[in-house]
């Protein structure tokens, strides 16, 4: 890990001298333990502020909608496939943006730390291959990063970029990734349980559109929940309204959303309403034989229409 | 419990389309309870909150004369993507809405007495200085200013609003007026030309003179150079702003132009005062 | 006023007694957060937290609240049982005395707030252990802070608490309870301590003087561009500031009629100031994050001759992308001012 930490630094670096582009945006530590955050690198000589860790957690791709000129980006995985998305949907140009593709074998989520510690305050996190050692006032406790890494990561099945300009270290395993196995079993609850579960998540939502703006697939200049003509659905967090607004992203993102799990990690009140977003991917898996952000060739299904589309719902 | 958000019901008496566009309207309006209208004393230059329930609110210019004490005078410009808006040209007369206010401070008349009054419009905002314009003639004020001088111009003949004041006021010999459009018609036998530029030409003297000035941004940028020419004195060149409200009484925190208010601190300010405030974009 | 000791097993039943008059109000451990909520035991009661999730600002200032129904011709009012809020940090306590300033003004006092502040009381909790993101001591405040509090309890960290009243109201909620014992000079001398140590442990010190001074000066400059670039515009630092207060007015619809609904708002979100015309002069992000530093640390003390900032840290802690209120705070005082 360290040594891709080198090695992306010297990449970047070159990348500004040779002004191959303009702008570098890349993970650098941030001012909290165990914290990174996006830093966007204009000056060669700053690309030591690059960090390649497994708390390298945003999803930088959503900074792509507004940027202009030529962009290096440190992408993982999942942040590739968004890369890709977002060129097939004509929102950034290829040749504008320089991937630099990071191999990654899973993000930690902070939520499991926080957890761990149960109100404690973490004051610093060491980190080594394996594992991460948490320390605060008078404890020490060493933890399995496997056990700390994200649902999203757990059930990635493109840990190696499936596009990029340039590799930094080499291409990691990828594990064989069956059906989600937290969807089948909610799936499998009965339709009640699950209307109430859903209900309660979107209950505790405080409509800060973290979410929303994280996500590199929402990008439209006027958001559906901006909109007051018409006015879609209230703006308070009425947990109807709530939830309406999250069932509709979903909608909106379907067949686009690659489970980078950005999402789920910003949203301050710690709700899960990932298995609509896996249920969407699961549906247009099965209809259309699509998964997003695999290839620039594939069309997007929702965008687009064939004959032989499925038409069972059609009744 | 005081009723501090709650507004109070008003019905449209009548409505006037004013412009040929058809997206300006003025609503003559009659409080429901008579008492309401005598909380209701205002300044020239203040604005209400009008309700239309299940739309929202509007902060609104009030446009009749403080002495019109039977009703209130608002004219409304229609914005395709203003809900509120939208919804109250589409009523009809007699309906009902609602009226909070009056908020905001006003033009300030009081230090205007014994001087010379320069009114200078554009388009549609042209509303608060028709209330100004209405008091100063009333018989009650006339003789309390000096001479009183007004340019006002809209795009075209059709688009100028007040249009029967507009010619009531020239036949009269206590005010001057300039009317004017940007481009003229057939039909149009009165000045053309942009308001700055008529402004320039007929070069009012700023002697003993205070200056108001409503308009759309872009003549407020074309106005101002002149009348500082002429020797108006930014302290003396009056007018008012514009920005999105919520509650109209400084609580929301929504229509500040930096450290100021618009609600409160304004909407009337000085252009010495906006020139000193940044985020005015003067 | 009256100080006392009181033993942790029996704030319970101490809390009990006072629920016969009062609504108990207290941090709860929900879903893996901490909030105040109304407790109905107070086995409820979640005492080991940093602090809460959520500030309880919401209990003052819901994040949404219909004001009136338009089918009423009245405007209601619910009566309320007072309410006493359980183990309150300082900073949270002062940062309701500046939303004080705001809705309980000389020319206009918002009746929905007044009422529901009146009829609470604020049983403050010291903070034995404040974060490393806290920085109330550069804002005037700290974590044994007795400002704006009813009482004030602080943990001996031997099972008992000291507890000073420091209003009438407060001294009330002392009255009868045996299980309250008078304190000892030895355990003054232990409340002294353990406050000297939670005051060391705020670690974050910022230079305040002459930040007004400073932001007037760089309005226009090109620090702005820099500082926003990370900032996703979402709502978080504003919803779960302490301070923040910002809301709009709606008009909702349900069953019985047209109801005018008061709810947050934030000056981060792209359409706060969009006008029907189409023009909004704040029209990037730039512009946005400008203005939520300038209101807290340059308008808010122009206005109310305050910082609106209790230096609680939840920003730092909950924006997704870990902008940090103190690392812009220290590049606006280095900021070279622009020439006039």
């Amino acid at each position: 890990m360290q040594e891709c930490e080198k090695e992306l630094r010297k990449v970047a670096e070159k990348l500004l001298a040779e002004k191959k582009v303009d702008l570098i945006i890349g993970y650098e530590e941030g001012s909290l333990p165990i914290r990174t955050r996006p830093v966007f690198i204009q000056e060669t000589g700053e690309t030591s502020r690059l960090v390649w860790n497994s708390r390298c957690e945003s999803n930088l791709c959503s900074y792509l909608k507004t940027i202009k000129g030529r962009v290096g980006i440190v992408a993982k995985g999942c942040d590739i496939r968004s890369i890709v998305g977002l060129v097939k949907e004509k929102q950034i140009k290829r040749e504008d943006v320089f991937i630099i593709a990071v191999p990654c074998a899973g993000i930690i989520d902070r939520k499991k730390i926080e957890d761990i510690l149960d109100g404690r305050e973490l004051l610093e996190g060491v980190e080594n291959d394996s594992q991460i050692l948490l320390k605060g006032e008078g404890f020490e406790e060493k933890v399995d990063k496997d056990k700390l890494v994200h649902a999203s990561c757990k059930s990635c099945g493109h840990r190696n970029p499936v596009l990029y300009d340039t590799l930094i270290g080499k291409e990691i395993s990828q594990p064989e990734i069956g059906e989600c196995s937290d969807l089948e079993e909610f799936a499998s609850k009965p339709g009640d349980e699950r209307w109430a579960y859903l209900n309660s998540e979107a209950a505790e939502c405080i409509r800060c559109y973290a979410c929303r703006n994280v996500c590199p697939a929402c990008y439209c200049p006027q958001c559906f929940v901006d909109q007051s003509l018409p006015t879609w659905f209230g703006r308070t967090p009425h947990p109807s309204d709530s939830l309406i607004f999250h069932m509709i992203r979903t909608l909106h993102t379907a067949g686009r959303c690659v489970d980078c799990g950005a999402c789920s990690r910003v949203c301050p009140m710690n709700i899960e309403l990932r298995m609509l977003n896996k249920k969407a991917e699961k549906d247009v898996k099965e209809l259309y034989h699509y998964e997003a952000g695999i290839n620039l060739e594939e069309l997007p299904p929702m965008a687009t229409f064939k004959m032989d589309d499925p038409q069972e719902f059609i009744k | 419990m005081n009723d501090l958000y709650r507004p109070r019901l008003v019905t449209i008496r009548k409505t006037v389309i004013e412009n040929e566009a058809r997206d300006i309207k003025t609503f003559e309006l009659v409080f429901l309870e008579q008492k309401d209208r005598e909380k209701f004393k205002f300044d020239c230059g203040q604005f209400a909150m009008l309700s239309v329930p299940g739309a929202g609110e509007s902060p609104i210019g009030i446009a009749s004369s403080p002495l019109d004490d039977e009703y209130l005078h608002f004219t409304v410009k229609r914005y395709s993507t203003g809900v509120v808006t939208t919804a109250l040209h589409g009523l009809e007369e007699e309906s009902q809405i609602g009226v909070r206010g009056p908020y905001g401070n006003f033009y300030p008349l009081k230090a205007m007495q014994d001087k010379n009054i320069l009114i200078v419009g554009g388009g549609f905002a042209f509303t608060t200085l028709r209330s100004t314009i209405r008091y100063l003639l009333h018989d009650k004020n006339r003789s309390r200013f000096k001479d009183i001088t007004v340019f006002y111009g809209a795009r075209s003949p059709g688009e100028l609003i007040y249009k029967s004041e507009l010619k009531e006021w020239e036949k009269r010999g206590d005010v001057n007026m300039y009317v004017t459009v940007d481009r003229g018609e057939e039909s149009w036998k009165g000045r053309v030309g942009l308001v700055p530029n008529v402004l320039k030409e007929a070069a009012p003297s700023s002697e003993n003179s205070m200056a108001l000035v409503c308009g759309p941004p872009i003549m407020l940028k074309y106005t101002m150079p002149p009348l500082l020419d002429l020797g108006f004195s930014p302290e003396r060149i009056i007018t008012s702003m514009e920005r999105r409200m919520s509650c109209g009484i400084g609580k929301c925190g929504r229509c500040n132009i930096a450290s100021k208010f618009v609600c409160k601190d304004g909407p009337v300010f000085t252009y010495k005062e906006l020139r000193d405030l940044p985020e005015a974009a003067v | 006023m009256k100080e006392k000791i009181i033993k942790k097993e029996q704030i319970g039943s101490w809390l009990e007694g006072l629920g016969k008059d009062y609504e108990i109000w207290a941090p709860v451990k929900k879903k893996g957060l901490v909030h105040f909520h109304h407790i109905e035991s107070t086995k409820e009661i979640h005492f080991d937290f940093l602090n809460s999730k959520k500030t309880p600002k919401d209990l003052f200032f819901p994040q949404s609240e219909v004001l009136f129904s338009f089918a009423k011709e009245e405007v209601e009012t619910t009566p309320q049982k007072a309410r006493i809020i359980f183990a309150i940090r300082p900073c949270d306590a002062k940062s309701l005395a500046l939303l004080d300033q705001v809705f309980d003004s000389e020319d206009y006092q918002d009746p929905y707030y007044v009422q529901r502040r009146e009829g609470t009381l604020l049983l403050g909790m010291a903070c034995t252990h404040p974060q490393r993101s806290c920085f109330c001591t550069s804002v005037k405040g700290g974590p044994f802070e007795k400002a704006h509090l009813d009482l004030l309890m602080a943990d001996l960290g031997d099972g008992r608490y000291f507890v000073e009243a420091l209003t009438e109201r407060g001294e009330d909620l002392m009255e009868k309870d045996d299980s309250l014992q008078d304190p000892q000079k030895e355990e003054r001398g232990k409340l002294a301590k353990v406050k000297e140590e939670a005051e060391k442990k705020v670690k974050s010190k910022l230079a305040m003087e002459g930040l007004e001074k400073k932001l007037d000066e760089i309005f226009d400059s090109s620090f702005w561009d820099r500082v926003h670039q990370k900032c996703l515009g979402c709502g978080i630092c504003t919803y779960l500031c302490s301070t923040c207060h910002c809301f709009a007015l709606l008009d909702e619809k349900d069953k019985c009629g047209v109801q005018r609904v008061r709810s947050w708002d934030s000056c981060m979100f792209p359409e706060f100031t969009l006008e029907a015309s189409g023009h909004n002069p704040r029209i990037s992000n730039r512009e946005r994050m400008r203005q939520r530093v300038m209101h807290k640390f340059n308008y808010f003390v122009k206005r109310y001759g305050e910082t609106a900032c209790v230096g609680c840290g939840r920003c730092i802690q909950n924006c997704p992308v870990n902008m940090d209120i103190r690392e812009i705070i220290e590049e606006i005082e280095n900021e070279r001012p622009l020439p006039s």
